[in-house]
């Protein structure tokens, strides 16, 4: 069992892979810590000695921002504009998309699951 | 695409000649503009703007945060409209038909 960066204990996967169930680290930045620490591509998560899991658990604490932290901060750029006042901010606060997209039709995914409209009648 | 750095901020010309009036007269009265494409620059804090938005002009207190937004995003050109009813409506809805 490895335990990197709080919560995340990906296992018998391959150490680029597992590394990316740690929310903030994505193919990218799982490379990068595995030639920083100097772990060969096929190394599996079981297989590294403990060693190498203190390095690896280093490097992340030194030069990234994951897990929580990061929603944190994630979240306060997102108050941040809402605080602000300014258009983003407003799209935001209205869950509606926020970088010009057309809201005539599709947008679910901001927002969410459609709603029937009262009185409108079915087509059959 | 994000503006060039080397281009530096763009600010229309005359509102730091506005803006440096108002700071000079010292009254705190509402600096009117229609010029929504300039950035807010460090020198516009603590200064009121009224953001042309095609209708009226929408009093902007600049506030430090604001610094490299455009004067535009703080005054909407749109009205928003919603179904202000819509919970009721979907219940309503089952009981009508």
């Amino acid at each position: 069992m490895a335990r990197i960066a709080g919560v995340n204990i990906p296992t018998q996967k391959r150490v680029v892979i597992a590394l990316q169930y740690i929310h903030g680290i994505g193919p990218k930045f799982a490379q990068d810590i595995c030639t920083k620490v100097g772990i060969p591509d096929k190394r599996r998560v079981h297989e590294l000695t403990d060693a190498e899991v203190l390095q690896i658990r280093e490097a992340i604490d030194r030069d990234f921002v994951v897990e929580g932290d990061l929603r944190r901060e994630v979240a306060m750029n997102i108050k941040r504009l809402m605080d602000l006042g300014c258009y983003r901010g407003l799209r935001h606060r209205r869950s509606l998309p926020v970088r010009g997209q057309r809201t005539h039709t599709n947008a679910r995914t901001r927002k969410g699951k459609a709603k029937p409209i009262a009185g409108k009648k079915k087509t059959s | 695409m994000a503006r060039s750095v080397w281009k530096g901020p763009f600010v229309d010309g005359y509102l730091l000649k506005k803006a440096e009036k108002s700071r000079a007269s010292g009254r705190n009265e509402i600096i009117k503009i229609w010029s929504r494409r300039s950035t807010i620059l460090p020198q516009f804090v603590g200064l009121t703007f009224g953001v042309y938005n095609g209708q009226k002009f929408v009093p902007v207190n600049v506030s430090e945060d604001m610094i490299g937004h455009k004067f535009g995003e703080f005054s909407p050109t749109r009205t928003f409209h919603s179904h202000s009813g819509d919970k009721r409506a979907v219940r309503a809805k089952p009981a009508a038909a």
